[in-house]
């Protein structure tokens, strides 16, 4: 009992900053002394403890292709233990920043753009340039912009574990003939008159699963954020140079999200069912389309009856009339990354090492592409048949696409988290998109 | 008598509570210690703090989403005073009667709410209100009461309320438990006078139970409101706090403020400013409550 309450007093203690990461770290074993030779497994195992939310039950590409990358790892490294915890995507977020708070980081783990800054600003993670360069191999096998995305300061701070598009309509072309649309709609005018169409024949339009926020934010307005303001306006946002959230293309990007819910595209319970469930109208055939990431591609392959499978065909949101972003833009990039953490040394940081660039490496994008996953790595050689036709669809249509940031991979943790709780508002009605948009600016002109 | 045991020493009688001191200190004083300090502070999580005294206090005290979500937590003590107390109260007189068959499995199963986790209490309830596939929708369906359908955790204006019936229903059973020890307590004797003098049940229950257990009441009461002041697990795991802010409460509040969006300080001044405010709550129910006396 007495350790018990020695122990909370040093998490406490730890919380206070004194930035002593090993002292209660409860799985992994102690650094061993500062030689930098390849695990040799003189010192016994090594112990790694391991951070992601690569569940064991999904049937998202990208997480079947890294969980066989630890499995393999673990088979080549016998002498190298992993402690592996796996939330699920909120409760992951939420536990990462506590963790953090606390200086009680994995030894590896995944890191968010968004809290990139925050984590390399109180020296959390381990820069990678050197890392990198001593292997060059591996750095150039990566998709260059990803790097960009987990640049912070000049330097590289996570390796990009995945190439993300977040915001494509996956539509059922069966339903849309029936109701009489032939073409996907292009304009703006026009998606909202087939809206109306899908409402009128009974069917939900678009499925919406708001239940953890940032789908609305990630899957939606990312990129209709981005018809109206260009990225420009985002890039000046990022580096404060000037562009506010209140300025009125962003506030016209809010109004027209709020005049879709206004108009009943979205199911009536779409704050209350999360990204899985949302899927389920839209393979019951009650939703014509619903928006997600191209992380449900292989989803869906695995969930959706065949019929809706056949069905089943890709868009991007249609442009906007006088908005300053291409039209032919999808919210997109690396997400996330893993992360070493910065306390790590000799025989622990060459095995983290090693089960990075596993987990990022050629195999990985290879056994990802077998699986309707885009790596941030670039395949070299996978089997095509394995692949289902959806993936090659998005494949295709990303070859005509240019990408635009997604909200929640760069901007700062309070702006997202003012972010999203507002949009699950102006979902309802609750809050005009003014008054979201002073709440945004005054956060992010706080922080 | 049988023998009496030596009065243990005072360094025996400390070696004994000395665990559950120190538990108690580090588990519940030395972090509200810490939290008193980390609200004067501007601070997110890492290595530097920036010393900012009272501006979190100010800064809360104008804070509209802090104000709504204390609202949301009164809309829950309220109900649950009138909910978990006064239906513990009914059901606790009811099993006193004479003609209550069972009554130990009653208690049983009344209480087996209270031993549930919130968080699976949270899920169930989660599983009842869904739109498309829960009981309590399809139970209107088939009652023909279609139009009493609403979204029930979409809906602001209403989620606040389908929150609290989950929590009303998971502590009955404690409550229940209290009086029912509280009312077998009162002595059947004035029980029996008041029925040679004409009294029927109901007369029984205003001018016996309610007065004899009043002590009792006013534990229970400071109980419900302590319990509902820091709710959380229940609605976190329903709505999150949502949609927008309508069901947030202020321990999610404090949550969404330090983990969500990294304002440890602020936070932490959240959670004292919840700490205050419960206090003051329960000093004015002791004051409205401790007015009357007993007579016997």
């Amino acid at each position: 009992m007495l350790a018990l309450g020695t122990t909370a007093a040093m998490l406490a203690l730890a919380g206070c900053g004194s930035g002593n990461g090993n002292s209660d770290a409860p799985p992994s074993g102690s650094a061993s002394a500062g030689s930098t030779s390849p695990d040799a497994g003189s010192a016994g195992p090594i112990k790694l403890t391991l951070g992601d939310r690569l569940l064991e039950t999904s049937t998202d590409g990208s997480v079947i292709a890294h969980r066989q990358m630890i499995e393999e790892f673990k088979k080549e490294h016998p002498n190298v233990e992993i402690s592996e915890e796996s939330l699920q995507d909120a409760t992951y977020k939420t536990k990462i920043k506590t963790l953090a708070a606390g200086n009680d980081l994995p030894d590896v783990f995944e890191l968010l753009g968004s809290d990139a800054q925050m984590f390399a600003d109180n020296k959390l993670i381990l820069p990678l340039d050197d890392i990198m360069n001593q292997d060059p191999e591996w750095k150039q096998g990566f998709i260059p912009s990803t790097l960009n995305d987990f640049t912070v300061n000049g330097q590289l701070v996570g390796a990009p574990m995945q190439m993300l598009s977040t915001s494509l309509i996956f539509y059922n072309k069966e339903i849309f003939d029936k109701v009489g649309i032939t073409e996907f709609p292009k304009t703006w005018p026009d998606f909202l008159k087939a809206i109306d169409t899908l409402k009128a024949n009974g069917y939900t339009p678009i499925s919406l699963g708001n239940k953890d926020k940032w789908v609305a934010e990630s899957c939606i307005l990312s990129e209709l954020g981005d018809r109206f303001t260009g990225t420009d306006w985002f890039s000046s946002i990022k580096n404060r140079q000037g562009a506010k959230f209140t300025d009125k293309p962003f506030v016209d990007a809010l109004a027209a999200l709020q005049q879709l819910s206004k108009v009943g595209a979205f199911n009536t319970d779409m704050n209350s069912i999360d990204n899985n469930q949302q899927r389920t109208a839209y393979y019951n055939g009650k939703a014509a389309m619903f928006l997600e990431g191209d992380w449900a591609i292989s989803s869906l392959s695995s969930e959706a009856p065949q019929e809706i499978k056949d069905n089943t065909h890709l868009a991007i949101l249609p442009a906007v009339d006088g908005g300053a972003g291409k039209p032919n833009a999808v919210s997109g990039g690396a997400a996330w990354a893993f992360a070493i953490n910065a306390n790590l040394k000799g025989d622990k940081l060459q095995a983290a090492i090693d089960l990075v660039k596993k987990l990022t490496g050629v195999e990985e994008a290879n056994l990802a592409a077998e699986n309707n996953a885009v790596a941030a790595t670039v395949p070299t050689d996978y089997d095509k048949s394995k692949v289902v036709p959806l993936f090659n669809e998005y494949l295709q249509l990303f070859q005509g696409l240019e990408l635009s940031p997604i909200y929640d991979a760069q901007l700062s943790p309070a702006v997202i988290e003012t972010m999203n709780n507002g949009l699950q508002d102006l979902l309802i009605q609750s809050v005009t998109p003014e008054q979201l948009a002073k709440d945004i600016q005054s956060t992010y002109e706080g922080s | 008598m049988g023998k009496r045991l030596q009065s243990p020493g005072w360094m025996t009688i400390y070696g004994f509570l000395l665990p559950g001191i120190v538990l108690y200190l580090f588990v519940v004083v030395v972090p509200l210690i810490l939290s008193i300090h980390f609200s004067f502070f501007r601070w997110s999580g890492g290595l530097s703090k920036d010393f900012i005294g009272w501006d979190n206090y100010s800064h809360l005290m104008q804070d509209g989403k802090f104000w709504n979500s204390f609202r949301n937590n009164m809309i829950i003590t309220v109900l649950s005073i009138v909910g978990q107390l006064g239906i513990a109260f009914v059901l606790a007189v009811i099993l006193q009667a004479k003609w209550v068959r069972l009554r130990e499995f009653h208690r049983t199963v009344l209480f087996l709410p209270v031993v549930l986790p919130a968080v699976v209490v949270g899920f169930i309830w989660n599983l009842i209100y869904s739109q498309n596939y829960g009981i309590l929708n399809g139970m209107l369906q088939g009652l023909h009461l279609g139009s009493w359908i609403r979204p029930w955790l979409d809906d602001p204006k209403i989620v606040i309320y389908s929150v609290t019936v989950p929590i009303v229903w998971q502590w009955i059973g404690l409550y229940l438990i209290i009086f029912m020890a509280s009312i077998q307590s009162i002595p059947a004797e004035i029980y029996e006078s008041a029925e040679i003098d004409g009294a029927t049940g109901f007369r029984k229950v205003v001018s016996i139970t309610l007065p004899m257990m009043y002590d009792t009441l006013k534990v229970a009461v400071m109980l419900c409101i302590a319990g509902n002041m820091k709710i959380f697990d229940n609605i976190f795991v329903m709505t999150g706090g949502g949609p927008g802010n309508s069901s947030t409460v202020m321990a999610q509040y404090a949550y969404n403020t330090s983990f969500g969006k990294f304002q440890l300080g602020y936070g932490s001044a959240i959670s004292i400013g919840m700490i205050i405010l419960s206090l003051a709550l329960i000093l004015l129910s002791r004051r409205l409550m401790g007015g009357r006396s007993v007579e016997a």
